[in-house]
């Protein structure tokens, strides 16, 4: 095996330090693998500037990157991936549940930057922890969970639940 | 990297709850237009509004970001929203969302409605009552992408069908064994619908040419048809379906016994895309059609041609000569009687890649189509060659030898074979099911090589090497020499096994192992039901656990047995409790000296003569079967046998020709699960009976 190659990413902040990742970590995101791709930057050349990402600040991008180098040696997505997504399950692995236990802010923030960075088994699990914060609640205690104002008027809540009876559980 | 840029802004901007993305349908297809179904901007217009953007934008920005600091999820755009929501496993929590507040709802109704519930009929009437209203929160109607009703099958009238009607979006529409359906809601539903991709009309007989009218002149995205036993549809309209709908790429019309070459050759001419297409019982079916469907099928992948009689080898010596077909892995042609050698060579020699192919009851072929087949090689996984009756040992080693890939294997009813044959085909290493239904002539030899661990590059197996069977699914019924020695050490031996069929075994017909045999069909009679006998699922591990114990407890009679020999003490030994796990030695007995203690390995192999446990890790040398092997003839393989002058096999032998008539339905099934029914043994001779208990 060749030396580990790094490159360095630099968070949007001010006065942000780059931060030194493994290439295979950074290339758990499709957007920075395109990148370097495109950039040429093949095996051994480590003169790339820090690649500036726009609107993730450092806390993000650390906790991403960490989640990251965790899951770099997992194997590539195969094609049976998307319909496995499809199926409705939202079971999450140990590490990964522990590394979502996070505030609100935080969880919302690491989806954002999981879609812009392109993602997607990160982004699923972010989906799936935020699903199961749902799962089970009545619209009030879903208000409650994620602080959301109920903006219908009763007659508009009264008419959705009719038009909707059938969703009961099946 | 800047080419992201704007849509992250996009996103910013989405969170205002009066932008909203379009797309809330979770399957779009590349070329769907707009659900507009919420008549409000959608995201390019908003970036129209760019010029006012930077006067609006301090209030609203101060106001998201005020709303976002609140509560955190509001960041989220609606595809991500969605992304969300389509993890809910439940419709009742999409239900909920949806009451949460408008901007939920905009994002998963969407989800929700997209296969609305038509499980029960308080469901159905439901959704028909809300579609049936025009003043609704959405456009609901235009939100139905999937229709099935075939859980309610024979129920369904065209009354339940037609408040779908508005539906003009719907993908899938699956009405199979709704019986009492008729064009009357069938085509009105149909008509005026561009999206349809796979409509399913399966056994409904009101079904004729007026929906396929429907389907030819609005549907030309289809590409999925079921039409199984709709005997009302003409070829005519079926003609016009092969030249509109020219996306097609799954055809079923099984049992459509009216359809002839004409409406065949119109969709291999013009549907290019077609993958799998399957005719099974259009007894109407010529040559002609299958050699347009191959030869014109560029892409075609599954071609099933069940019980089409009137083909013969000419369907396949009319291919262009030379030409292959890389693409087709799949071809069913059982019962295609007329079926011979030739035929089969060159079906080999056309599509060379064949992973399926199912021969059975192509009774007229011989150990000669066999050597065509061995040139499919390590492509071969799936072979089914029941009722083959001609096909012998020699055949059979030639093709385990050059097609060791193969998976599966079914040769019910093949009655030459011996445990030559067998014995060859436990070499496969991924054979993972294999049918011998009916192969009378094998014994617990071929039994107990398939218990045998496998050697990669089929060398003779060392002690203690190789990794164990891959065994999952063993049929075995009829094969009535078996003994429970055998299958004792087929469980013992298959960590996989998870279906043993053993229907008419003699052995087995005790109460207490078909204690562990799954329940009869319901369509049997009480004949059948006393010789049906099949374990599968947990019941397999259950019956070799019993089998276990019931050695054990042998185990443990054994030195009061010896005692008593001895001249010790004759004790009453109650029966042993029915218990795993080794029971307390009775301490009061003297030790038999001369008898050698057992090797606490094998001690049951000892004790019980030819019962033989193989435990894991160490079968081989000290298997006791192994020597019986040695005792076999020695088998001579013959070069495969040439064509009679008119291209026809030499005559059968006798044992060929006898007539086998009391198969039909008998041998082994695989894919609907069902058992061979017994059948009053009629084969002559050998009369079989269930004993009704052991002690």
């Amino acid at each position: 095996m060749a030396e580990t190659q790094y490159l360095y990413i630099m968070p949007d902040e001010n006065d942000a330090k780059p931060l030194r990742v493994e290439r295979p970590a950074a290339e758990r995101s499709v957007l920075l693998k395109n990148l370097l791709g495109d950039l040429g930057a093949e095996s051994g050349n480590s003169e790339i500037s820090p690649i500036p990402i726009k609107g993730i600040n450092t806390t993000i991008l650390t906790k991403v990157m960490e989640w990251c180098q965790h899951h770099s040696a997992d194997p590539p997505a195969s094609n049976d991936d998307d319909a496995d997504s499809r199926k409705k399950t939202t079971e999450i692995d140990e590490w990964d549940q522990k590394f979502m236990n996070v505030d609100q802010e935080m969880l919302f923030e690491i989806i954002l930057a999981a879609n812009y960075l392109d993602i997607k088994p990160l982004l699923d699990v972010g989906c799936k922890t935020v699903a199961n914060m749902i799962k089970g609640k009545s619209p009030d205690e879903i208000r409650k969970t994620f602080n959301i104002q109920n903006d219908f008027t009763p007659e508009e809540e009264d008419q959705i639940r009719r038009e909707n009876e059938w969703a009961e559980d099946r | 990297m800047v080419e992201r840029q704007p849509r992250s802004q996009n996103r910013r901007l989405s969170n205002s709850q009066y932008a909203s993305s379009a797309s809330t349908s979770p399957e779009r297809g590349p070329d769907d237009d707009n659900d507009s179904f919420m008549l409000q901007q959608n995201d390019s217009v908003s970036s129209l509004a760019c010029s006012d953007f930077d006067e609006l934008s301090d209030s609203m920005l101060r106001e998201m970001e005020e709303r976002c600091r609140l509560s955190p999820i509001s960041r989220l755009p609606a595809e991500l929203m969605i992304a969300i929501f389509q993890k809910l496993p439940k419709t009742s929590d999409l239900k909920n969302c949806m009451m949460v507040s408008r901007e939920w709802a905009r994002n998963s109704v969407g989800l929700l409605w997209h296969r609305p519930a038509t499980g029960s009929w308080e469901a159905i009437h439901s959704v028909s009552q809300t579609l049936h209203n025009t003043q609704t929160t959405f456009d609901y109607d235009h939100l139905v992408k999937r229709l099935n009703l075939s859980s309610l099958g024979p129920h369904v009238s065209d009354g339940t069908l037609l408040p779908f009607r508005s539906c003009k979006r719907i993908e899938r529409l699956t009405l199979t064994n709704c019986s009492k359906l008729t064009d009357f809601s069938v085509a009105k539903v149909i008509d005026g619908n561009r999206s349809l991709a796979a409509l399913d009309v399966t056994g409904i007989d009101g079904i004729t040419d007026i929906t396929m009218d429907a389907v030819a002149q609005n549907c030309y995205r289809l590409q999925g048809l079921n039409i199984t036993n709709c005997l009302r549809i003409s070829n005519e309209k079926l003609e016009a379906i092969a030249t509109s709908c020219r996306h097609l790429k799954r055809l079923k019309f099984n049992g459509c016994a009216q359809i002839t070459d004409k409406s065949v050759i119109a969709f291999a001419r013009n549907c290019r895309q077609l993958l799998e297409i399957d005719l099974a019982d259009c007894r109407r079916l010529e040559n002609d059609a299958v050699t347009a469907l191959i030869s014109e099928g560029m892409h075609l992948r599954e071609l099933r041609l069940t019980h089409c009689q009137q083909i013969s080898d000419t369907a396949f010596s009319n291919l262009p000569y030379g030409a292959t077909y890389e693409s087709l892995r799949i071809l069913d042609l059982t019962g295609c009687v007329e079926l011979q050698d030739a035929g089969v060579h060159r079906i080999i020699e056309a599509a060379p890649r064949l992973r399926n192919l199912v021969l059975a009851k192509c009774r007229q072929i011989t150990d000669r189509a066999i050597t065509a087949i061995t040139k499919l090689g390590k492509s071969l996984h799936f072979i089914h060659l029941g009722h083959c009756a001609r096909i012998t040992d020699a055949g059979v080693i030639q093709l385990v030898r050059l097609c060791n890939r193969i998976r599966y294997i079914d040769l019910a009813c093949c009655t030459n074979l011996t445990d030559h044959s067998v014995t060859q085909l436990a070499t496969l290493p991924k054979l993972k099911r294999i049918g011998l239904v009916k192969c009378g002539n094998i014994t617990d030899v071929s039994i107990y090589a398939l218990s045998k661990p496998r050697q990669p590059g089929m060398q003779p197996v060392s002690p203690g090497s190789g990794t164990p069977s891959s065994l999952e699914r063993v049929h075995l019924s009829y094969c009535i020499n078996l003994t429970l020695d055998g299958i004792t050490s087929l469980l013992n031996n298959c960590p996989r096994l998870s279906h043993l069929s053993l229907t008419g075994v003699q052995e087995f017909l005790r109460d207490d192992l078909l204690h562990f045999c799954r329940p009869a069909p319901r369509e049997f009679t009480e004949h059948q039901r006393n010789f049906f006998c099949v374990f599968s699922g947990n019941n397999v591990a259950r019956l070799k656990e019993y089998l276990l114990e019931q050695q054990e407890n042998a185990q443990n009679i054994d030195p009061d047995l010896q005692a008593t020999q001895f001249g010790g003490p004759t004790m009453l030994i109650p029966p042993p409790p029915a218990v795993s796990g080794p029971l307390p030695q009775p301490t009061h007995i003297p030790p038999p000296p001369p008898a050698p203690p057992a090797p606490p390995a094998l001690p049951i192999h000892q004790n019980m003569g030819n019962l033989a446990i193989l435990p894991m890790g160490q079968p081989g040398s000290t298997l006791v079967p192994g020597l019986r092997q040695n005792s076999l003839p020695r088998l001579r393989i013959p070069p495969a046998r040439e064509l009679g002058p008119n291209g026809t096999p030499p005559s059968m032998s006798p044992t060929n020709d006898a007539p086998l008539s009391v198969d039909e339905g008998e041998e082994f099934i695989d894919f609907p699960e069902i058992e061979p029914a017994p059948q009053p043994d009629r084969e002559g001779g050998r009369s079989i009976q269930r004993r009704r208990s052991i002690r």
